[in-house]
């Protein structure tokens, strides 16, 4: 794995877990700190399962 | 009775049935259309109870219906690719129908929510029922091995 892209890998989780975390934060009914860090947390793991999911479709 | 209540008994009550007929009787392609269109009537059945008895909560079990709906369709599709081949549905009509209903019901029910997450939620709810229903007519009367991928 590259440089390049490494960089772009990571860009592409961190822009899902921008989306993902939107949406969280959309869906829920009251914003507190838990919901923040739970909100973070599931983001990031379904960001990692979007992008297998989308290099699965695409290819890499 | 409210007007949302009538309205959520004419959609599921009139959308219901039709689809239960539309399963229950005719070819293998009317009937896999037919079951697709459940999920996409029972949704906005759901949104507008949800607004009809005053629960936010019947919000979120529409939009795990828009959700699982589409994909539970492309489940059938796959698994039936075979046969529908032969004899692909024509389900243009009524996945239109479906996705103006579903647009209606949400446009109405914005109008009346006051601007904020709700509002997001309920228009994402919306662009989950009417793409996924759709994508789910398109791969039922494509084939899903036409779909980038399938």
């Amino acid at each position: 794995m590259t440089r390049r892209s490494t960089r772009l890998a990571v860009a592409e989780v961190l822009a899902w877990w921008v989306a993902l975390g939107g949406l969280w934060l959309a869906f829920i009914n009251a914003v507190d700190t838990l919901e923040l860090a739970v909100g973070a947390g599931a983001a990031g793991v379904a960001a990692l399962a979007a992008r297998a999911a989308r290099r699965a479709v695409t290819g890499p | 009775m409210n007007g949302w209540l009538l309205a959520a008994a004419v959609t599921l009550g009139g959308g219901l049935t039709a689809t239960l007929w539309g399963v229950t009787t005719g070819p293998l392609g009317r009937r896999v259309v037919a079951q697709n269109l459940a999920t996409a009537v029972a949704c906005p059945g759901l949104l507008l109870l949800s607004q009809a008895y005053e629960r936010p909560a019947y919000v979120d079990l529409a939009l795990v219906l828009a959700v699982l709906g589409p994909v539970g369709t492309l489940v059938f599709a796959r698994l039936l690719s075979d046969e529908l081949t032969g004899h692909p549905p024509r389900a243009w009509w009524p996945t239109w129908t479906a996705a103006a209903l579903g647009t209606a019901v949400v446009l109405a029910l914005c109008a009346v929510t006051a601007p904020g997450r709700a509002t997001v939620k309920l228009l994402v709810t919306g662009a989950l029922l009417v793409g996924g229903n759709v994508v789910a007519g398109r791969a039922l009367t494509g084939g899903i091995r036409g779909v980038r991928g399938g």
